[in-house]
């Protein structure tokens, strides 16, 4: 079979998994539909049914359908951040959280949650209303840029440097979130305990939209590079011969990287380790061929959240666990097992 | 073809190239020799478009560096002395690789052919299901020469190579088949630029040798006017003999 049809068949294959996983998650819960399956209230809500009471549209449309969509988008963003980071570090470890870019992003939106009252009114209206995400945007972009410029030199990443830079950014980003949250009024606190555990309990449609474009101008530029980051496995210098504009690739992911970290930091705070499991999963079954594991991770990505926040708020019903609690539980393990087999390739 | 003029670059204060001059002609095999640290592989990679250098290098008469990257790709290639060790993929993706300039998602079947031929020209077709880390120096070095000789399979003329050190790790059959594929490839009007340790091997297939010592060019010419023993006891301060070589009647060298 052509790889390109095999492709297709696994995102199909991959794409009907995550519909059943979405359909399971939309008729997980406790509230009571009288009888109705969340599904066929669902059906009526699109239908514009008039007889719908108003309870169970806002159960099924506001909350959960709103709340599966966001795990599907920012799942999705995390795990192909942590795929393209990994093709530009040429390192499995590289991942938004594991590098700092998590913690710059939140470090920031808390700056901005607790100071911005002080310059918010002598901002633009529509830079006032999306404030936060900007911040998260920039402060991911400022770690990266750290980041890269410590660890990496003439076209080569030392892995203990990404990591240990990733630990220094994480170090200060913990320590001023700390005074931060120990000067911060009640209602600001409550924001930034979300931040720091995540969750993706705040979803609403607004939001949705704003991660879904961002979503789509990053997998328009992000997605077609496959090839270009097999080639990188070669070094910078043989992927500049393939033909590869590495300069402009390099500025690309780290941009567009530090969008989707942000935006994703700014709707749902941290939640961790999806960009390291999802690209480590799809390595066993795929090898690193990046042409496969770059569409994939973008679907496999939503599968993973998706199953761990359906099960972070259904097994403590009626209460919910973080979901951050469940991806890190899975992350720990392969974060150990990626450093045995790194510790194996040192000897 | 390639046409670059009083070639200078220094890394800090030392001086790597001092005012060389290189030409190229169509169908050429340039082989550049010289001791540890004559400024062999910076040469290279000055003519290759890898470093910049405040001199030009003319590319079919036109400087390289206004060259669009993707075009230049397929009209040039580089074999790299030190190649990747860590590349988690199968032998056929990475010689694969080399025909990434001419498809976006999909390989065309003249991509498949390209790389099954290279694969056996260069004897790794056996290995081509092989994990690429799982496989010895010599056979990665080959997996290379297989993937940059695929690059340049079209239907362009007076393509040049450019190949650092290619026989490093092969044994005297992958030496001798390696330097066939690429006189195979000069046959056609092509051309190579080659870095060869081995004297004889130079001699025996390069039309053109380029020697030098402490980064400039201490003699240009053919084979039999370059390898005199003055000249390489010179550039090696070490002595040595020459004499015909039997067969071919180019010059042979004996060191000691």
């Amino acid at each position: 079979m052509k790889t390109q049809s095999k492709l297709y068949v696994y995102l199909t294959i991959s794409a009907i998994l995550l519909l059943i996983i979405a359909v399971w998650s939309l008729n997980t819960g406790v509230y009571d539909f009288a009888g109705k399956s969340a599904f066929e209230v669902l059906g009526n809500v699109i239908k514009g049914d008039a007889n719908l009471s108003l309870s169970d549209k806002y159960v099924v449309w506001d909350v959960r359908a709103a709340r599966i969509i966001m795990a599907i988008l920012i799942g999705s963003m995390l795990a192909v951040s942590g795929t393209s980071l990994q093709g530009l570090f040429k390192n499995p470890l590289a991942t938004g959280d594991l590098i700092g870019l998590t913690s710059g992003a939140t470090l920031l939106a808390a700056i901005t949650i607790v100071l911005g009252g002080h310059f918010r009114q002598y901002l633009p209206e529509a830079v006032q209303f999306s404030l936060v995400g900007i911040a998260a945007f920039a402060g991911s972009l400022l770690s990266m840029l750290l980041v890269y410029k410590i660890s990496t030199s003439g076209g080569k990443t030392n892995v203990v440097m990404m990591l240990l830079s990733g630990v220094a950014i994480t170090a200060i980003g913990f320590s001023i979130t700390g005074f931060l949250i120990y000067i911060s009024k009640d209602e600001q606190l409550r924001d930034l305990t979300f931040w720091n555990l995540g969750s993706l309990a705040a979803a609403t449609w607004t939001k949705n939209i704003i991660l879904g474009i961002v979503l789509i101008i990053s997998y328009i530029i992000l997605l077609p590079k496959g090839k270009a980051l097999n080639a990188m496995m070669l070094g910078e210098k043989d992927a500049q011969h393939l033909g590869i504009n590495v300069e402009a690739l390099k500025k690309q992911i780290i941009i567009i990287t530090a969008l989707m970290i942000g935006s994703c930091v700014a709707f749902s705070g941290t939640i961790g380790f999806v960009g390291l499991i999802v690209p480590y999963i799809l390595r066993l079954l795929f090898k690193s061929d990046y042409a496969f594991i770059l569409p994939l991770s973008a679907i496999c990505g939503s599968i993973l959240l998706l199953t761990a926040d359906t099960f972070s708020r259904s097994i403590v019903e009626p209460s919910e666990l973080p979901v951050g609690i469940l991806t890190a539980l899975m992350g720990g393990p392969i974060f150990i097992a990626i450093l045995i087999k790194f510790k194996k390739s040192l000897s | 073809m390639i046409k670059a003029h009083q070639i200078s670059y220094r890394h800090k204060e030392f001086h790597i190239l001092d005012s060389v001059d290189v030409h190229l002609g169509y169908g050429e095999f340039l082989a550049i020799v010289g001791p540890n640290g004559a400024g062999k592989s910076s040469l290279l990679s000055i003519l290759a478009n890898e470093v910049k250098s405040k001199q030009q290098v003319l590319f079919k008469d036109k400087n390289i560096s206004d060259w669009k990257v993707n075009e230049l790709s397929k009209h040039k290639a580089k074999f790299s002395q030190h190649n990747s060790n860590d590349i988690p993929l199968e032998v056929k993706d990475v010689v694969m690789m080399g025909r990434y300039p001419y498809f976006d998602a999909q390989p065309a079947q003249e991509d498949y052919e390209a790389m099954n031929m290279m694969m056996y020209e260069t004897d790794i077709f056996h290995l081509k299901e092989r994990e690429y880390n799982t496989l010895s120096g010599g056979e990665k070095q080959r997996v290379h020469l297989s993937r940059v000789m695929a690059q340049l399979q079209n239907e362009i003329a007076h393509k040049v190579l450019f190949l650092d050190e290619p026989l490093n790790n092969l044994d005297v059959k992958h030496q001798y088949k390696a330097l066939e594929i690429i006189k195979k490839f000069t046959g056609k009007t092509n051309s190579a630029i080659v870095v060869l340790h081995d004297l004889n091997l130079a001699a025996q297939y390069a039309d053109k040798i380029l020697l030098m010592k402490s980064g400039r060019v201490t003699a240009c010419g053919t084979p039999a006017e370059v390898f005199t023993a003055e000249n390489i006891s010179e550039a090696y301060n070490f002595p040595c003999t020459i004499c015909d070589h039997p067969i071919t009647g180019r010059p042979m060298i004996i060191f000691g």
